[in-house]
């Protein structure tokens, strides 16, 4: 299928179609916030700028039951007490619709890790096959914008399904993958015509309004040769108040902590988000903590997405680019700035 | 027996060792008929009472909270309660805010001999939360975890 | 001579004896600013003020123990060097407060309102009490008194209250506090409020970063929220827990919390946190009196007690 073009005003029907064979996340206002909520007629989608949070929770719930278990007592013999376990799984059927490249492309830094050769997440891969992504493509960058310097551009369409690209009144939409195609046959389209130009130019523009990156190949060895130089992590973390933020609202950050939360004799084994620059992530139960204190855990956040992981999978940096830990920070830490220093510190150092 | 029989509802008691828990002892022992929508849980003293036991009883769905300790400048601890007076006064009016309607808490003094007394708070507190009703259910997510609780294997 | 450049100068004279000054610096783009650590002379160059610098540094303090800190504080954050002062978690000798008056901070959320987006500010400036700014392509400009943040407009203490040194002209005016917001928020029905939090908590991330940036919440690491044991929290994602730690941040601060606003300003999905904090403040003006971190010697209302209260009628239900 060629591209197409879809009306403004016929993006609520396309919606309404896709709904009612998925569960349909667009962004919401909600407060102050941009959220990625179900779609429900007559509610408000802005679409103008990026989302407050990623649509990370659709495939990867901040918090999940892995599974249901009870304790019982044998009746045939009181002194045994067995458990019964229920697994979970979630396999809604899930589309995003307006989530940026950025955000849609940060599950590739997921898939490496959760669906490889050594390990596969069944919990994570189920919803992951079952949740498509409509993507829109920028038109203009914001100043928190880095997408470029880590592999990618303002319309990426790798992890999408479908690349829409905003144009005067509406969009254009590429089918990306079959699946995406699919997605695109429900929706009330025309022929893209001279719409199509129009928005190869817009790709273009965005593009050239992010600016020249700077060369980041040598991020790897630099930052693992500032490992042991802890003068300079507490210089770039003094400001850094430790909470978790930047890696909640990440769209590649992919850790988690299972806990079970038990009541009486039943409970829930969950999973939940967790964050490197939490205190207790590395909290040993002998009472030692590898990451005692910000600085180490701020040098862990950086170094695993400008280092250490691109060590171990093919040079991938595990940043998709979106600023929103820049954006949202209550300090302000800019990650750019950090991985700049890293690299111009330990030239100096050379 | 409950205030409207059939239809308890559930109700937190945070009493102190040395005053209010033998108050509602002496009542028991003296027979005299309670509603039953009340569960005790005993605390050394009314001062030991962290605000946030009540607010996470209610929050998970407590119907009332009430709280008794020994009447001021009769705590065992000699000043326990007045500290846990001022907190639980701070307490009942942060609730203004919170959704929660503040009377469905209430703190008060009984001491181990007001046996008779013990029975009129009691009593007196149950019908306000008979009253009031059942808490509201805070959020759908209650529902959520109600259903997610029953469809444990059995 | 600017307020600014005096600034500088004094805390380039206090510098030597001093292991760090935080103040601010320009931030990612112009209308951020950012904690600026200074260690040496080049340093403090880069300091600025301005009513962009919305930060309460005091919330680094406790994270410094051990070494000499001097820190430059607004009003507001005065109050929170005060009250860390009277609960002991700060050795006052190691702390040297660089004072200044403060006519007001802005808050980037009413900006990002009046523009649309904060996503693409191309430049920024105060021009006395007007912010001149241009984003996406257009220029406006907003009058301080409609972009400042909320505490600014009922604030009492524009000048330090506490300071080893003090630059610039004392503000005279200050504002009356009637706690109208709370008063508002309060004449609504316990269903329609809970509603309110519910919509509200819906989209906690759990990050934590109200509590990390709150000066007084001095626990950090090691927070109840997070303990196994005892197990106050669940780590399920409901709106009862994430409320209930709302109630968990509220209550430890009774009495301690000076207002600055951080928690709520921190708050990346935009959550007003504040409120409940100014509720209890406003309830313990009431009944006792006191505003907490105004008065280094005062004994905090809620570790002490009075036979007789004169405000407590706990016999009346």
């Amino acid at each position: 299928m060629a591209a197409k073009y879809l009306k403004k005003e016929n993006l609520v029907s396309w919606l309404q179609t896709l709904a009612k064979e998925r569960l349909t996340l667009v962004p919401r206002r909600e407060g102050d916030a941009v959220v990625f909520r179900p779609f429900a007629p007559g509610q408000d989608i802005p679409l103008d700028q990026q989302a407050t949070t990623p649509p990370k929770a659709a495939v990867f719930p901040q918090c999940e039951p892995l599974l249901a278990f009870k304790y019982a007592k044998d009746p045939e013999n009181p002194g045994k007490v067995g458990v019964q376990v229920k697994e979970k799984l979630g396999d809604t059927p899930s589309v995003v619709v307006g989530c940026r490249p950025c955000d849609a492309r940060g599950f590739l830094t997921f898939d490496r890790v959760y669906d490889s050769d050594r390990a596969s997440d069944l919990n994570y891969l189920t919803r992951r096959r079952n949740t498509l992504f409509a993507t829109l493509a920028c038109d203009e960058p914001a100043s928190t914008c880095f997408c470029n310097w880590v592999g990618s551009g303002p319309a990426d369409a790798e992890g999408s399904d479908i690349l829409m690209v905003p144009v005067e009144g509406g969009f254009v939409l590429e089918p990306v993958t079959e699946a995406g195609e699919k997605l695109m046959e429900q929706a009330p389209l025309e022929d893209a015509g001279d719409k199509a130009a129009l928005a190869e130019a817009v790709k273009e523009n965005a593009a050239k309004a992010l600016g020249e990156a700077p060369d980041l190949s040598q991020a790897r060895e630099k930052l693992l040769s500032l490992f042991d130089n802890m003068d300079f992590w507490e210089g770039v973390s003094a400001k850094c108040i430790s909470c978790g933020a930047c890696t909640y609202l990440c769209p590649t950050c992919y850790c988690f902590n299972i806990t079970d939360e038990q009541s009486g004799a039943e409970g829930v084994r969950l999973r939940t988000w967790d964050n490197c620059m939490s205190y207790l992530f590395t909290m040993e139960a002998s009472g030692h903590n590898p990451r005692p204190t910000k600085a180490h855990r701020l040098k862990n956040r950086v170094g695993h997405k400008f280092s250490y992981y691109p060590d171990i999978h093919d040079g991938h940096i595990a940043c998709c680019g979106c600023g929103r830990c820049i954006k949202s920070c209550p300090s302000s830490v800019d990650i750019r700035q950090i991985v700049l220093q890293a690299i111009a510190a330990s030239a100096a150092s050379e | 027996m409950s205030a409207a029989p059939g239809n308890e509802l559930r109700i937190i008691g945070f009493l102190c060792n040395w005053c209010s828990y033998g108050g509602a002892d002496t009542a028991g022992v003296g027979r005299m008929t309670q509603p039953t929508d009340l569960r005790i849980i005993r605390v050394p003293c009314s001062g030991r009472i962290d605000p946030l036991f009540v607010l996470k009883a209610l929050v998970n769905g407590a119907d009332g909270v009430l709280v008794s300790g020994c009447h001021p400048r009769d705590c065992h601890y000699a000043e326990g309660n007045f500290y846990a007076r001022r907190r639980l006064e701070v307490l009942k009016r942060f609730l203004q805010v919170l959704g929660i309607d503040e009377r469905r808490f209430e703190y008060t003094w009984v001491s181990a001999s007001e046996g008779q007394r013990w029975q009129e708070v009691v009593q007196k507190f149950t019908e306000r939360i008979h009253e009031l009703g059942p808490a509201p259910k805070i959020t759908p997510d209650q529902m959520a975890m109600a259903e997610t609780m029953a469809a444990q294997p059995r | 001579m600017e307020l600014l450049d005096q600034l500088k100068e004094k805390i380039k004279e206090r510098l030597p004896e001093l292991d760090v000054v935080i103040g601010w610096e320009q931030g990612f783009d112009p209308l951020h600013a950012t904690p600026l650590f200074m260690r040496t002379e080049e340093d403090v160059d880069r300091l600025v003020f301005s009513p962009l610098c919305v930060h309460n540094l005091a919330s680094h303090l406790t994270g410094l123990k051990g070494k000499k800190v001097g820190i430059v504080v607004k009003g507001c954050d005065s109050r929170s060097v005060v009250e860390l002062l009277q609960e002991k978690l700060l050795v006052r000798e190691d702390v040297t407060v660089f004072g200044l008056p403060c006519t007001g901070v802005v808050s980037l959320k009413k900006i990002k309102h009046a523009l649309g987006g904060l996503d693409k500010v191309a430049s920024a400036e105060f021009n006395g009490n007007e912010l001149k700014v241009s984003a996406a392509g257009a220029a406006r400009v907003l009058p301080l008194n409609e972009i400042a943040a909320d505490k600014c407009g009922r604030c009492q203490y524009h000048n330090a209250l506490l300071s080893d040194v003090f630059v610039g002209a004392p503000v005279e005016a200050a504002a009356e506090d009637n706690y109208a917001d709370v008063e508002a928020f309060q004449a609504k029905s316990p269903q329609e409020q809970a509603a309110y939090w519910r919509d509200a908590m819906q989209r906690c991330l759990r990050c934590y970063a109200c509590r990390n940036a709150c000066p007084m919440c001095v626990c950090r690491d090691h927070c109840v929220a997070q303990s196994r044991e005892p197990h106050w929290m669940t780590q399920q994602d409901t709106v009862q827990e994430k409320w209930f730690f709302q109630m968990i941040h509220a209550l430890h601060l009774a009495g301690r919390c000076t207002e600055c606003g951080e928690c709520e300003r921190a708050c990346p999905v935009g959550i007003p946190l504040l409120l409940l904090k100014r509720k209890i403040n406003k309830e313990i003006k009431e009944l006792f009196d006191y505003q907490a971190g105004t008065k280094i010697d005062a004994t905090p209302p809620l570790l002490s007690f009075k036979v007789e209260e004169e405000n407590i009628n706990e016999r009346g239900w």
